[in-house]
């Protein structure tokens, strides 16, 4: 079956810092502990300069909008606060939307961040989308909250965010976490009420459980297949148990994609990214180990670590088996983007473009074969499949 | 099911083991032994075990209760200062009709037994403090816990790390890793912001006025004996008992320890 009508295209860029110097490759973690004097800000700074020309690109090739993320003290990212990034963005394009997915809202103070978010809405005229995460273990190191708390204040948070943004008039929260004497945010979102808002999981059923009860959409991390699926089914689950209907674009399929003339010259260009980025970048050391941040069944079904053993380990067959990796020529990219497309059920299509240490003309290269050849290539194939009286309507 | 149940070490056999309903919290008590009443409130980890208490119980009746969030006692997350565990264990004590009583801590417990005595000093008989935390002493801090590499734990608890992998289990085993991470996140609920300790409790100390035993480890890494003399000079009754060659778990390390403990709630 085709894509769906009003499919979008996303692109995803994480904007790693990708000039470490070679002989860091036996640090045990890139994660948290990593000295910033390995840190070049000149070499940011132009990484900074390229990273935004990628944006502006992605624009200027149709896509509908762009995803970027947060983490903190790591190489695997240069966006430990994503609203500058957004703010950036904005300001070089007219039509791209940003999705910041995003700032863990217990991390900052929950109306600091509705007014940051209100903001960027306002300033860019509604195109703004948030998916609101968790944060990975590591982050809980470099910020001040408690990870034993960290769920229920994600949840306070949360309700403090939407409040902030749902009323009219001033108002005030008084919770277990947090206290305003008014809530009153000053823009408020440009969209009414206010901008589309993803919560972001790893395919524990207690995340799918908290977008289901917001009505959220629910965005997936890098996570394999089976679990992704799992999720849905039991996202598609829940929402119908609350008298709603799943929309298309409320699941979003995020795909890493690397596409080039064939199949063989894909992965010729692409792995040594993937390697750097999963071998390297992504390296949590032992601070993916945080006490307090997964429940203890799920810790019993990772059989006692709370991230996956293979976190920080690249392998390829492992990845082309069990995760969602589009690597080939345009039309093997474009018949997985098809198929996959279908089997989620999404009109919210992600190609994450950029891996690891991802040279420019490869991401040039890549997003412009995929606005070119493979977008187009799934709309004729979905036009061709309309019959001629759907064609009329 | 209970994951401490399914762990066969540290044994616990000749223990008797009762279950006790504290405002809705389930806590389990070991105790052996008869005579006069000592209490123990281990670390913050239980899987060190409670040996040493079979020495003790030739003379006394030792009372060992599991910290909620700790060994086979339930989770309460309402739980999250040591404030909290000292209204736990009042009520305890009380369910438990001891009036009067010997009060015996190790490093967390230790926090938890001199909180409780500078409230409660009235209800104590003696107090020892086993490498004991909660007193923040500026001039020698101590590792923050939650900072120690798993590999590199075994050093920081005894001063021969084979001691305290002598305690792991051989094999790796997921209840172990299960009960070990439920436990880190009860001791984080409370100080994982604080892990020097209790930064305003050091001027209450005078309080503690019960005859007080010290009793620490020459090459405790987890309490770095140099703190030792701020304990001593602000509890005004206070004795300390150094264990040559011994680390933190002190009482799984140095028979000697055990010994001293022993004398001195038989003064």
């Amino acid at each position: 079956m085709p894509i769906l009508p009003d499919t979008e295209f996303l692109v995803a860029h994480y904007m790693p810092y990708t000039e470490l110097p070679a002989e860091e490759a036996d640090r045990e973690s890139l994660w948290v502990d990593i000295p910033n004097s390995l840190y070049d800000p000149k070499k940011g700074h132009d990484l900074y300069g390229r990273y935004f020309h990628e944006a502006v690109l992605a624009e200027k090739l149709g896509f509908d909008g762009i995803c970027i993320n947060e983490h903190h003290a790591t190489a695997s990212s240069m966006m430990p606060v994503p609203s500058l990034i957004a703010a950036t963005i904005f300001a070089q394009t007219s039509k791209l939307k940003v999705c910041v997915m995003g700032t863990p809202p217990n991390m900052d103070s929950p109306n600091r961040l509705a007014e940051t978010y209100a903001m960027l809405d306002v300033m860019s005229g509604g195109r703004l989308e948030i998916a609101i995460p968790l944060g990975t273990p590591m982050e809980y190191w470099v910020n001040p909250v408690a990870p034993a708390t960290a769920r229920k204040r994600h949840r306070e948070a949360i309700d403090i965010i939407l409040k902030a943004w749902t009323s009219r008039e001033a108002t005030s929260h008084d919770g277990e976490f947090y206290h305003y004497k008014y809530l009153n945010v000053w823009p408020r979102p440009y969209q009414d009420p206010h901008p589309p808002i993803f919560i972001v999981g790893s395919g524990s059923l207690e995340t799918v459980d908290l977008a289901v009860e917001y009505g959220f959409g629910y965005a997936s991390t890098f996570s394999p297949i089976a679990k992704q699926l799992q999720a849905l089914d039991y996202f598609r689950k829940k929402t119908t148990e609350a008298g709603r209907a799943v929309q298309p674009n409320m699941f979003p399929l995020t795909v890493m994609t690397y596409v080039a003339e064939t199949d063989e010259q894909a992965l010729a260009e692409f792995e040594e990214h993937a390697k750097y980025y999963f071998d390297f970048l992504l390296r949590p050391g032992e601070f993916a180990n945080l006490p307090g941040y997964i429940a203890l069944d799920e810790l019993r079904k990772r059989g006692g670590h709370v991230l996956p053993k293979s976190h920080g380990k690249f392998d390829w067959d492992d990845l082309q088996d069990f995760y969602r990796v589009a690597v080939g020529s345009a039309e093997t990219v474009t018949n997985k983007i098809e198929k996959w497309s279908e089997e989620v059920g999404s009109s919210r299509i992600i190609f994450e473009v950029h891996t690891g240490d991802m040279p420019h003309w490869k991401l040039a290269k890549n997003m412009t074969l995929l606005a070119e050849k493979v977008v187009p290539e799934l709309k004729r194939r979905r036009d061709a499949a309309q019959t001629p009286a759907q064609a009329a309507e | 099911m209970n994951i401490a149940q399914n762990i066969k070490t540290p044994s616990m056999e000749g223990f008797e083991r009762s279950e006790y309903s504290v405002a809705g919290t389930k806590t389990v008590v070991y105790s052996i032994g008869s005579g006069d009443p000592v209490v123990f409130l281990h670390g913050g980890a239980t899987f060190p075990g409670f040996e040493f208490a079979r020495s003790w119980a030739r003379e006394r009746k030792v009372i060992i209760p599991h910290h909620p969030g700790f060994g086979e006692s339930g989770d309460d997350d309402k739980i999250n200062s040591v404030h909290d565990y000292v209204l736990h264990y009042l009520e305890l004590f009380d369910l438990l009709e001891l009036d009067r009583f010997d009060l015996a801590g190790h490093s967390f417990g230790a926090w938890i037994a001199l909180e409780f005595a500078v409230e409660h000093a009235h209800r104590l008989k003696k107090l020892i403090l086993a490498g004991p935390t909660g007193l923040v002493v500026k001039e020698h801090p101590a590792p923050d816990f939650f900072k120690i590499r798993a590999a590199d734990l075994p050093g920081y608890l005894t001063a021969d790390p084979a001691v305290a992998r002598s305690l792991y289990p051989a094999e790796p085993d997921v209840d172990f890793l299960v009960l070990a991470y439920r436990e880190t996140t009860s001791l984080s609920r409370v100080c994982w912001d604080k892990p020097q300790g209790n930064r305003k409790i050091g001027r209450w100390l005078h309080r503690v006025s019960v005859p007080t035993l010290l009793v620490w480890g020459e090459h405790d890494r987890f309490c770095p004996i140099a703190a030792a003399a701020a304990w001593e000079g602000l509890l005004p009754n206070a004795r300390l008992e150094v264990i040559p060659g011994a680390g933190h778990l002190v009482f799984e390390e140095a028979p000697a320890a055990v010994d001293t403990a022993q004398r001195f709630l038989a003064e």
